[in-house]
């Protein structure tokens, strides 16, 4: 039987004008893996989640998610987006709906669910983060964290195979960050793929499978979290976990610990 | 001098049937302008280069050029030309519909172009189609954003639904003034057509301010 990752992007090429956003990166993720993208700012993790679905084109390279190449069609950049959800820095919640809204939209219009099951599915989500009080209102009542809750939600309703985070607790008062990566280790402790670009490097180090270190827009080093934070190989990851004041302590952030 | 407002009670008939005229100008010309704004605003948006410059070029000269003069060109060019024959009341709603879509398209294009890209991430990062977000996204928060220019835009077009009055379309403001040339009561049926005026645009002014005040911050 020949083994194929979820997700491969293969010598992905992107460029805007003179810069280089992404210079060749190869990045496998198997099933159930949760994979940190970290990086200095500008060192093309963003691009590369919106290449991963299609947000944004390639300029060579591929992409195949579950054995597709994404880049063909905008019918297959669509069927993929249904299947991998995205949880962006600024929420990017719908404002003019509530939050009930906001969650049954995606399965309405997309899987074209009835509203009743719509509804059932985004109930039971809202329960999961937390939130099932605030489904009548509008995300503006909400506070940054419970808005990055409900996003996370809203892309769970799909019940996607892969979820895309990227930074998605930078925007975030301190207070609230903790709630947010609870969410996120809930859904990689029951065995959700995931690709999260973070400075969270606590959670990475707690959370993650694989972590992958960007720079200037190549993957300069791939390994475990143990290899990365303990013993990286690379002298640019010794140099930006410093940069971070990463010294290899850990600080508590409010998630528990795998057991 | 004596005034005589008997003038105005006894055509008080006449009054009634010119303003429910304007009226009927100023819902029906909104009613098509508001989807020919759209429709205006979305091929001004289109990635085909051709299309989106015929909907500029459309735009730009209803804008540009005056509304006198429009109706005037819908009246005499288009039978002249095209051997399109036009009775006046439609004349002067095609003229309307044409001037108020062009004004409503660059208020739809600047709505549309308000809601950041983000949203529109979003959207498709669900599986939805571009139409799909446009329509169920951005579209409702960029009307909400543009509510209060519309409304302007809607009083604006009352007004300017005496214009045709020169190519006879008995609307208020040509029955008044052709009541006022067979009377000669000049002062009483200029006052009372202005009183009218008022009386029906000074509540859609002050419904205007609301909106402004109502939707002045949204998010
Ligand atoms: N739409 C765009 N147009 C032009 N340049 C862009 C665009 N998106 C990204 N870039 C550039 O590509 C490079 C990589 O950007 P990217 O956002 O992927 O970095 P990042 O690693 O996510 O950084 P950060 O940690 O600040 O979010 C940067 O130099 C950026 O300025
Ligand atoms: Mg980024």
């Amino acid at each position: 039987m020949t083994h194929t990752p979820i997700l491969a992007a293969r010598d992905v090429r992107k460029r805007y004008g003179a810069v280089v956003a992404l210079d060749g990166v190869s990045l496998d993720v198997e099933r159930g893996e949760v994979v940190c993208l970290i990086g200095p700012s500008g060192s093309g993790k963003s691009t590369l989640l919106r290449c991963l679905n299609a947000l944004e084109t390639v300029d060579s390279g591929t992409v195949a998610f579950e054995g597709r190449d994404i880049r063909a069609k905008a019918d297959d950049a669509r069927l993929v987006r249904r299947r991998m959800g995205m949880v962006f820095q600024n929420f990017e919640l719908f404002p003019h709906l509530s939050v009930l809204r906001n969650l049954t939209i995606g399965p309405t219009t997309v899987l074209r669910l009835d509203m009743a099951e719509a509804e059932q599915r985004a109930r039971a989500l809202l329960l999961r983060v937390g939130l099932i009080d605030k489904a009548m209102v509008h995300p503006s009542a909400l506070s940054g964290g419970q808005q990055q809750r409900v996003a996370i939600a809203r892309a769970l309703a799909m019940e996607p195979a892969l979820m895309l985070f990227d930074e998605p607790t930078s925007a975030l008062d301190p207070e609230t960050i903790g709630e947010v990566l609870a969410v996120m280790k809930g859904l990689a402790d029951d065995g959700m793929t995931m690709v999260v670009v973070t400075h969270e490097m606590d959670f990475a180090r707690r959370v993650a499978d694989r972590v992958v270190v960007f720079d200037h827009g190549r993957i300069i080093e791939v390994g475990p979290p143990a290899q990365i934070f303990e013993a990286p190989h690379a002298a640019r990851t010794r140099d930006f976990l410093s940069h971070l004041g990463w010294h290899g302590e850990s600080i508590d952030i409010g998630i528990k610990e795998k057991t | 001098m004596s005034l005589h407002w008997d003038v105005v009670f006894d055509n008080w008939r006449i009054f009634l049937d010119g303003a429910l005229l304007t009226i009927l100008l100023t819902v029906t010309t909104m009613a098509l302008a508001i989807p020919g704004g759209l429709l205006l605003a979305f091929l001004r948006l289109s990635p085909i280069r051709a299309v989106s410059l015929a909907a500029a070029a459309f735009v730009e000269f209803f804008r540009a050029t005056p509304l006198l003069l429009q109706i005037y060109w819908v009246y005499y060019v288009l039978p002249a030309a095209f051997g399109i024959q036009l009775d006046q009341l439609t004349t002067a709603i095609v003229g309307l519909t044409c001037n108020v879509s062009a004004f409503n398209s660059e208020t739809f294009r600047a709505g549309i172009l308000s809601i950041r890209e983000g949203q529109w991430n979003a959207g498709l990062a669900l599986g939805m189609s571009r139409a799909q977000v446009m329509g169920r996204i951005v579209l409702p928060q960029a009307v909400m954003r543009v509510l209060p220019a519309l409304a302007s835009t809607w009083v604006s077009l009352f007004k300017d639904t005496s214009l045709v009055a020169i190519i006879s379309v008995p609307e208020l403001s040509y029955v008044s003034l052709k009541l006022r040339a067979e009377t000669y009561r000049i002062l009483e049926v200029l006052t009372a057509v202005a009183v009218i005026y008022w009386l029906l645009g000074y509540p859609q002014a002050k419904l205007v301010d609301w909106i402004h005040r109502r939707w002045k911050v949204v998010e």
